[in-house]
């Protein structure tokens, strides 16, 4: 039975080509993730999260790349059925065949991983594109250009008055908040809430962006969601560990001499990059 | 040795299958595995009952006939080898066994432990080989081939069908099965100039007679009694890539 | 009256086959798709032929006893096969191919087949090497050889050690891409029961599903027989459990000769029988003789201390051992040709000598190959070996000598055919080892496999045009006539008949009664005395079968008993005649030894004057004796020796 009209090795081809993306993706945001350990009040990794949210060609990416994921797990799980249903009376006795570590729990622990999308895409990614109500920040400078802009405004008197009412109530309301949400751990930064940041700045997000540093914090502040993180992670090395290699195998790239690089390269990532994730809720809670 | 053994045992296609649980004793070590299968039926062929039916033929690992699941494993615990050369030497006194005829969409069951295999011709029947005809092809030495490459074929062509590659899959997959053919002629000159539209052929009816899809978990592998290694299935896929995106000859002829 | 015209063309030798091929009918492609031909047999002549005449444009229908055309038992062939190539510049030949299997077969072959093989044999290489048979090469890229045995040059083509697979794929996949293009059907899991001969004619054959158990009826111009060989009425042998005589058996019931039915090859290294629940024999490669040395204990005490388990073969010293092959064949030594090395196995087996539980066996020993080559080199050359041989008996053969024993493994004898192939019924072929053209009394290694694509590939396409193109004016065969009516009624009232019986002997006890007897009276050493006493112990099996077998589940259904039964009671037919004729052939000849005729240091003794025919027996109905023709064979080209391995 097939659910998707290609070749088999094309299925197979272009999962795994979407996985090849999120492989490559992964140690990018792993790079960002490990601003998080530098104790500078989160500035390098605020103007990390400021560069990908705001440069146009990470954007593009970002579009590629929300696909791969679901490409990624909707022919993943499209797959599993079709290959379920190609054996529709199934063995009594158990398959005893010893097959490569974890190979046959991809769909596991993938599934594990894709789990955990849904609530770090809810925690994080929802937040950016505004369907979940987050943390917000902006610098003080921010602030004050702000401040300054709508005093200009209100002195111009070109507004009618139901305007110049609201207009007061943010000028106000600004003025008055400034000092307590000043944050003197992170350099410069004024917390605010969503309602905050409508008020300061209409729906206007060019002034305040999403704090994805406090609420990082926040969340790994929690035992509770670290260890789940840490979980997570060691489902996504089991993932990555038979990956690469997998990958290369759909391929075709199998060689005796190379292949056993690829063999290392495999187990080097999946060590790796699952453990520097998993390495920064470890931090915090130690450093705490 | 005494065995307890559960076997499948289904009348035709159609039928409903069962278990059914048998006493054996006094088994000599020395006995293959079939042999075993032979005494328990002259002993219900004795209380006039019919006999478990199962392929088999050469009885020496060669011809590819015989197949079962025992106890997990496509041909039975011991590596390397077919069911008929399993040996009883390989259980615990006293074991119980449990016997399984091979589970595939595409090997629907005959009788008891018998499958149709019928499918692997299929697939070979659309490019599994050299169309030459009898007759007018050139001289042996004509050709040189390396060693290395023929050695490779010879163990790509060692294949013997038996389907347990397909038997093995948790998704009764048949990747090894084709890919050890593929390889064989790929590597070989002889093979090159219906390189591209045999792959091509031969993935599209294994898909269509609805084996699994491959998920690189290697079971074929690790149960083949011939040992065709997993590397087959990865040029298959490098000849798959190179002629759906470099060849302009396209799967139906 | 000699009814038997053996069709061999006029003329030198070497020109015979040439000549025939440049005078014969043909059928223009137009009249080829209007022929039907039907081919029994997936093996290697019966794949091959079918894949040939597909390609000419017949249509041709082909049945399989098994799933697949790949189960044939060609598959198993281990060594290789020869050809006249002279690659490696030794001085190889057409003529010396003919003249070595002509000599290995004891000087009882028709010297015109045997050249035809030897001459087509290089173009069977050629053909294989193009369908993508992955023969072994050498570091130069070119095509590699071995010796074996009988041949003083290296000429036998070889992949690993799996050359029968190879080949037999190869001719699969020739034939598969026939069925693709359409030319060649397919039918699997059926089994010939009877030939449809229509006014002296083959028509047509009757099948049964063996699936469903379903009688089917099959109408062609022509038919083929290539299902091999009848070793299985012998229970044990090499043979697969699949191979059975049973075609065979019909055709010559229904007028087809049976030729030398009683030139039966023993293969020496085999492992020995285990136990009575023993299915099969598994056959040791006859390349372990190269380094192996051949012993048993010289002290009777000895070998009887073994067979209880008291000594180990470990244990007897040197000076204790006798190594009988080279006591006797100092030449040769343990490389006799495989009939000697087997009559001499048993013959010390008999005396007592023999080792293992049973006794039935004696030692190949690699303690002195070991020493001589070392454990690695050893390894190397026989790694695979000795790991099956560890695999069936779980010892070492590395550490303790191997145990084997002879086992029959291939039967010379087979349907009667003339130059063309063609049976005395005129358009019922038979080929490969179905027939029993080539080998005479005893075949060489690495032959099997050449004469098989031989006939498929090389010789039928062009013999049976010669007999279709006079069937041109042949419309289609009907299956609605009374000829294929009342075959079709035999075999049920056959298959009922056995059904109804309901006796008290399972197939399987009765079939190793029938091995038996076979192997104890009619085996590698016959005598007059043991033969008179076959012959009325088959006739009473004969009748016990047919009293007292038993055969449960039923007709219509996939029935591996009654499938036993069937062919259990075509085997005690063969094993009849192949007691007759082991009797009337007084003399010793290949696979053929009669203790009565030896030589004073006890070597086969042949008898040229009296005996240099081809023994043809005709059947002559449900109760009559069969009567025998002799085919004499002349030697017009060659002279004829006593074969000397001293």
């Amino acid at each position: 039975m097939k659910l998707i009209q290609f070749a088999s090795i094309t299925k197979k081809i272009a999962l795994a080509s979407f996985g090849l993306f999120l492989l490559l993706f992964l140690p990018v945001h792993l790079g960002i993730n490990l601003c998080l350990l530098r104790e500078d009040g989160g500035e390098w990794y605020r103007n990390a999260s400021h560069f990908m949210g705001t440069n146009y060609i990470v954007k593009v990416f970002e579009i590629v790349l929300m696909a791969c994921v679901l490409l990624h797990i909707v022919v993943a799980i499209l797959l599993t059925i079709e290959n379920f249903m190609a054996r529709p009376v199934r063995y009594k006795v158990k398959t005893k065949t010893k097959t490569p570590f974890m190979s046959r729990y991809m769909i596991w622990t993938g599934g594990i991983v894709a789990c955990f999308l849904v609530l770090h895409f809810i925690n994080f990614y929802f937040v950016k594109l505004d369907i979940v109500e987050g943390k917000y920040s902006a610098s003080i400078e921010k602030v004050d250009k702000i401040f300054q802009e709508k005093a200009m405004k209100l002195q111009s008197g070109e507004l009618n008055e139901k305007d110049q009412a609201a207009l007061m109530a943010q000028y106000q309301a600004i003025s008055q908040i400034t000092p307590e949400k000043m944050d003197n751990s992170k350099k410069n930064m004024v917390n605010l809430t969503k309602e905050e940041v409508e008020t300061y700045c209409g729906k206007d997000f060019k002034h305040a962006e999403p704090d994805f540093y406090t609420m990082s914090q926040e969340l790994f502040a929690k035992k509770s969601y670290s260890f789940i993180y840490i979980l997570v992670f060691l489902a996504l090395g089991f993932h990555l560990y038979h990956a690469i290699n997998s990958l290369a195998q759909t391929f075709g790239l199998s060689h005796k001499k190379y292949s056993p690089v690829i063999e290392w390269v495999s187990v080097i990532y999946a060590v790796v990059v699952p453990i520097g994730f998993a390495i920064i809720p470890l931090w915090i809670m130690l450093a705490k | 040795m005494d065995f307890t053994l559960k076997i499948w045992r289904q009348e035709n296609r159609k039928a409903k299958g069962r278990f059914e649980t048998y006493k054996i004793s006094n088994i000599s070590p020395d006995c293959s595995f079939l042999e075993m299968l032979d005494i328990l039926n002259e002993s219900l062929v004795n209380k006039l009952s019919h006999p478990v039916c199962f392929d088999n033929d050469c009885r020496e690992g060669i011809c590819g006939m015989c197949g079962m699941y025992i106890n997990g494993h496509p041909h039975g615990p011991d590596k390397g080898v077919t069911t008929c050369q399993l040996y009883m030497r390989k259980f615990t006194d006293g074991e119980t066994i449990t016997i399984e005829p091979w589970r595939a969409r595409p090997f629907p069951i005959i009788r008891d432990l018998i499958v149709d295999r019928t499918a692997l011709d299929k697939i070979i029947q659309e490019g599994g080989y050299v169309s030459a005809t009898t007759g007018g092809v050139p001289d042996g030495n004509a050709i040189l081939i390396s060693k290395h490459k023929a050695d490779e074929a010879m163990d790509s062509a060692s294949c013997i069908g038996c389907g347990a590659c397909v038997a093995a899959c948790k998704n009764a997959s048949a990747m090894l099965f084709v890919s050890a053919k593929v390889s064989q002629l790929a590597l070989l000159p002889q093979g090159k100039p219906e390189a591209a539209i045999r792959v091509q052929n031969m993935v599209a009816k294994m898909d269509d007679l609805g084996f699994g899809n491959c998920t690189n978990t290697y079971a074929c592998e690790a149960e083949c009694p011939k040992q065709i290694k997993r590397s087959n299935i990865a040029r298959m896929n490098r000849e798959f890539i190179c002629a759906k995106v470099g060849s302009e000859e396209s799967t139906k002829r | 009256m000699n009814t038997l015209n053996s069709k061999i063309p006029e003329g030198q030798l070497s020109e015979k086959w040439t000549k025939y091929k440049a005078s014969q009918k043909l059928v223009n492609p137009a009249n080829k798709r209007k022929l039907d031909v039907i081919v029994v047999g997936t093996g290697l002549a019966g794949s091959s032929a079918a894949a040939s005449l597909g390609a000419l444009g017949f249509n041709v229908k082909i049945f399989c006893i098994s799933d697949s055309p790949r189960r044939a038992h060609s598959i198993a062939a281990q060594g290789g096969i020869n050809a006249a190539k002279n690659y490696q510049n030794d001085g190889d030949s057409v003529d010396r191919l003919f003249y070595d299997t002509i000599k290995g077969g004891d000087y009882r072959a028709r010297e015109a087949n045997v050249y035809r093989l030897a001459e087509v044999s290089n173009s069977i290489i050629d053909q294989c090497v193009a369908q993508g048979v992955p023969f072994a090469r050498d570091y130069a890229g070119m095509l590699d050889n071995r010796s074996f045995g009988g041949a003083q040059v290296s000429r036998t083509f070889y992949a690993k050690g799996q050359t029968g697979q190879q080949l037999l794929l190869g001719a699969y996949s020739a034939l598969s891409k026939e069925i693709k293009a359409g030319t060649v059907k397919m039918y699997e899991r059926r089994e010939m029961m009877d030939l449809v001969v229509v006014d002296g004619r083959a028509r047509g054959i009757i099948t049964r599903n063996l699936q469903n158990g379903e009688i089917e009826r099959w109408g062609a111009h022509a038919v083929v027989i290539a299902t091999g060989g009848y070793g299985n009425v012998y229970y044990l042998s090499t043979n697969a459990m699949n191979c059975n005589g049973s075609a065979a058996v019909q055709c010559y019931h229904k007028g087809a000769f049976f030729a030398n039915p009683c030139y039966v090859q023993i293969h020496p290294t085999c492992i020995p029988v285990k136990g009575e629940y023993q299915s099969k024999l598994t056959l040791m490669s006859e390349s372990l003789r190269n380094d192996g040395r051949i012993w048993v204990p010289k002290k009777i005490e000895d070998a009887q201390a073994i067979r209880e388990g008291k000594l180990k073969p470990t244990e007897i010293a040197e000076e204790d051992r006798d190594y009988y092959l080279e006591r006797r064949y100092p030449a040769f030594g343990n490389l006799v040709p495989r009939d000697i090395a087997s009559r001499a196995a048993k013959e010390r087996c008999d005396a007592g000598y023999g080792v293992g539980a049973t006794g039935f066996a004696v030692y190949l020993d690699f303690k002195s190959a070991i020493e001589r080559l070392g454990k690695d080199k050893v390894e190397e050359r026989y790694g695979n070996l000795f790991q099956m041989y560890e695999e069936i008996v779980a010892v070492n053969p590395y550490e303790n000598p191997m145990m084997i024993y002879p086992a029959v493994h291939y039967t010379m004898g087979g349907l009667w055919v003339d130059y063309e192939l063609q049976t005395t019924i005129p358009g019922l072929f038979a080929a490969g080892e179905a027939n029993f053209s080539d080998h005479g009394a005893n075949r060489l290694g690495a032959s099997a496999l050449m004469q098989g694509l031989a006939d498929g590939y090389f010789v039928l396409p062009y013999t049976m045009q010669n007999y279709l193109s006079d069937q041109i004016y042949q419309s289609k065969i009907s299956t609605e006539t009374e000829e294929f009516a009342n075959a079709e009624k035999s075999v049920k009232e056959k298959l009922e008949k056995i059904m109804a019986i309901k006796g008290e002997k399972t197939v399987d006890s009765l079939q190793r009664a029938l091995g038996h007897i076979m192997w104890e009276y009619v085996g590698m050493g016959r005598n007059r005395e043991n033969l008179q006493k076959a012959i009325p112990m088959l006739e009473n099996l004969k009748k016990e079968f047919w009293s007292n077998v038993r055969v449960t589940g039923d007709l219509n259904s996939l029935n591996p008993e009654l499938e036993k039964a069937i062919r259990l009671a075509d085997h005690i037919e063969l094993a009849q005649i192949m007691a007759k004729d082991a009797l009337q052939r007084e003399e010793s000849c290949g696979g053929h030894f009669r203790e009565e005729y030896v030589t004073e240091e006890g070597e086969a003794k042949r008898n040229d004057q009296d005996f240099m025919f081809v023994g043809v027996w005709e059947y002559k109905g449900k109760d009559q004796e069969p009567v025998m023709h002799k085919e004499d064979l002349k030697y017009e080209f060659i002279n004829v020796q006593q074969r000397n391995y001293k």
